[in-house]
């Protein structure tokens, strides 16, 4: 089932164009990888996809419900229940611990307090960070932010998880474990990624890669706008 | 580094380093305007001959009276203490981004005492500024106020002007003391040529040994009346410095103490939250409990004073009220003597302002607040978390130790108001009462032995606890609040933009 699709998403900033007329597709548990050089429209794009931003014009559906006409509230509330957005830095609340940050999606979506921190715990734990739950982001190393991070972005079970950057701030080796962890979870979870990045090695981790050239997709000849670059869908 | 290039750098910036030293020159302006004011009142000339005698031209009395005037300019200058807590707000605002710019400029190759001066050359550049204005509008509104009654009588003091000197020293001095405050403040901050920036924190969680600030207050204005009874009018001129000591460590006191407040509250909070946004409340309070100290400062010492002034307004309008009954019945006809009162109002006019002004600082380290959590809030927002979650998370972090915090100083400022102004006894009539058997009272010859003098028909009167005045303050100051929010709140748009988010 298709799970996310665009079509003719074009989107601006000021006169500079972002996005230049995109149209994809992605499937239900897919991994995307969304790559290009810097400036080509990645993060915009998964903005557009994610609901976070409304695109100039084109439409975004998700499940086959346009979304990008949704109120605020709307895309809010599905960002919230739905999906799941990680970025590369900045994302835990400085003053909470690591457990509270976890359980903060929980948290507004109604769940008590004390259901909460143990599906928090549980999910530091599939992180292997359990032993943080108390702990502050400013206490923590990179890595270990991040795990949080995504222990948040996956805590409520998310269709789909939109991840800019994700070990865009990490070493090699702490990126590659972080990433592992979420390739592994997003499978068992049959959860859908759409993964924003500009190394080849980390859009290895996904079933298909998406290129993006100055706000367009850059076109491998297989008659679909999404189309892998190097070597098709592996 | 040629001047030209030091003034340039000291002026570069964002928007957010305009607002600072729009907001530095703003504050500069209130205080000049504040000491202008103050200096204007002590100009006014007393009528040769007689050190006591009134200046008639003015309408007011506590411009006519010569004994009154100290203590008017006095409380004028008084509220150049919100005027400073509000350039000590201004001078946070946007200071992370000035601070990567000042590393930057090491980075760049300038060394620590040229970043340190560009920081202080801002400052003291934008109160030169703010004073110069200052003046102008100092002078501009003397002329147009200058509106003599159909007697002739002023109700301002604008016949009078500060001398030459005391202008220059205004316009200079001002800028030069914010400039040197900046300097004080760079202290903590270290520039290093790789762009790094330290702080060193303030150690430890706030303690409540305040309360003894406040307690040494409460008790020392508790032992005024005794000590001035005991010592007849001998220690009369120390009065006044008594009551600024006490008022002062009492106001210390509540301000060191809201810290420890904050905490607490943070800490019950976090024990009992029920939402996220009480979560991400509390959270905060624990995590920087200082900064509802260094928020609250001036509003808490507004309303200390505030507080202390209704105490002191319940006094004299008990005193004004006996006073009116004693001349009714002794057909004085009214006899009502408002000028304590009107003096009291004086005060009153300038806790108001004193609030609005502290207001304004509040305000400014709210959009401060937000702007620095700016990347965080974008990732809440662009997570589904509703902005009005955080809205309401930041209206539980300032209202949860306010609210306490504004008893208390409430409480402090009216207990010390209230014993500086002890119970009005009325004498009554001296009688003679002979205190014996009906028999030795009636001899002459023992009668004497046994007779004392006593008062008769005396009077204690208790002034009532000005309830609603001290409610108006609490409630003014916690809706100026709310009002501050309300506006630092419309910032969370702009700030919680998608454009946050970027990479890079």
């Amino acid at each position: 089932m298709t799970q996310l699709q665009a079509r003719g998403l074009v989107r601006s900033y000021g006169p500079t164009p972002a996005l230049r007329g995109i149209t994809m597709e992605v499937a239900e548990g897919e991994i995307v990888a969304v790559t290009g050089p810097s400036g080509c429209g990645k993060s915009t794009l998964l903005h557009c996809l994610a609901g976070i931003l409304r695109p100039d014009a084109g439409e975004v559906a998700w499940r086959g419900h346009r979304i990008d006409t949704w109120s605020e509230a709307a895309r809010s509330r599905l960002r919230r229940t739905e999906f799941g957005v990680l970025f590369q830095f900045g994302q835990l609340v400085a003053e909470l611990t690591a457990a509270e940050n976890v359980a903060l999606p929980l948290l507004l979506a109604g769940t008590g307090r004390r259901a909460a921190r143990t599906a928090a715990l549980t999910w530091l734990d599939r992180f292997g960070v359990a032993e943080l739950a108390d702990v502050r982001p400013g206490e923590m190393s990179g890595g270990q932010q991040q795990r949080c991070a995504t222990a948040r972005a996956l805590v409520t079970e998310p269709r789909v998880l939109f991840a800019d950057e994700p070990t865009g701030s990490l070493d090699t080796l702490t990126g590659e474990q972080v990433l592992t962890q979420l390739v592994r979870l997003a499978r068992e979870q049959r959860t859908t990624v759409v993964l924003i990045t500009h190394e080849p090695r980390i859009a290895a981790y996904a079933d298909r890669e998406i290129v993006l050239r100055d706000g367009v997709i850059d076109h491998t000849g297989l008659g679909l706008d999404a189309a892998p670059v190097t070597g098709g869908v592996r | 580094m040629r001047p030209g290039t030091f003034v340039r750098l000291a002026v570069a910036g964002n928007r957010t380093d305009a607002a600072r030293v729009a907001l530095t020159a703003l504050s500069a302006l209130l205080a000049s305007l504040a000491v202008l004011a103050a200096l204007s009142v002590l100009a006014i000339q007393t009528p040769p001959g007689d050190s006591g005698a009134h200046s008639e031209q003015y309408t007011n009395a506590l411009l006519r009276e010569p004994g009154l005037r100290g203590g008017t300019a006095f409380a004028i200058l008084l509220l150049t203490i919100p005027v400073l807590a509000l350039a000590g707000q201004c001078a946070r605002l946007g200071a992370p981004t000035r601070d990567r710019r000042l590393a930057a400029l090491r980075l760049a190759g300038a060394t620590p005492g040229q970043v340190t001066g560009i920081a202080v050359l801002e400052t003291g550049l934008a109160s030169l500024i703010g004073t110069l204005i200052g003046l102008a509008s100092y002078l501009v509104g003397r002329a147009l106020l200058h509106r003599p009654d159909t007697d002739g009588r002023l109700p301002l003091p604008t016949d009078v002007l500060p001398t030459l000197p005391e202008l220059a020293l205004v316009v200079l001095a001002l800028p030069m003391v914010a400039a040197a405050a900046t300097a004080l403040m760079l202290r903590r901050i270290t520039a290093t040529p790789l762009g790094v920036v330290r702080r060193t924190r303030r150690a430890g969680p706030p303690r409540p040994w305040p309360a003894l600030l406040i307690a040494l207050g409460v008790l020392g204005a508790a032992l005024f009346q005794p000590i001035r009874e005991a010592s007849g009018d001998r220690l009369t001129r120390w009065f006044f410095v008594g009551v600024l000591v006490v008022a002062f460590a009492a106001v210390l006191g509540v301000i060191l103490g809201a810290a420890w407040i904050s905490r607490q509250t943070g800490r019950l909070l976090h024990r009992h939250a029920s939402s996220p946004a009480q979560l991400l409340a509390a959270g905060r309070l624990s995590e920087d409990p200082w900064a509802g100290s260094r928020t609250f400062a001036a509003l808490l010492a507004a309303l200390v004073f505030g507080a202390g002034a209704a105490a002191f307004r319940a006094q004299f309008q008990l005193r004004d009220d006996i006073e009116r009954k004693q001349n009714w019945q002794s057909d004085f006809g009214d006899g009502r003597n408002e000028f304590y009162l009107r003096a009291v109002d004086l005060v009153d006019l300038a806790v108001a302002v004193a609030v609005a002004i502290a207001a304004a600082g509040l305000l400014v380290m709210l959009i401060e607040g937000i702007t620095a959590r700016r990347r965080t809030y974008a990732a809440l927002v662009a997570g589904g978390v509703p902005r009005a979650t955080i809205g309401v998370s930041i209206l539980w972090q300032v209202l949860t130790p306010m609210v306490p915090a504004v008893l208390l100083a409430l409480g402090a400022g009216y207990t010390i108001g209230r014993l500086l102004n002890p119970d009005i006894v009325l004498a009554g009539d001296w009688e003679t009462v002979c205190r014996a058997t009906t028999e030795l009272c009636a001899d002459p010859a023992t009668r004497d032995r046994h007779t004392e003098l006593v008062r008769t028909g005396g009077m204690t009167y208790s002034p009532d606890v000005p309830l609603d005045q001290l409610a108006l303050l609490g409630a003014g100051a916690v809706a100026a609040t709310l009002l501050t929010v309300g506006l630092g709140v419309l910032f969370l748009r702009q700030n919680t933009a998608v454009e946050e988010l970027r990479a890079g």
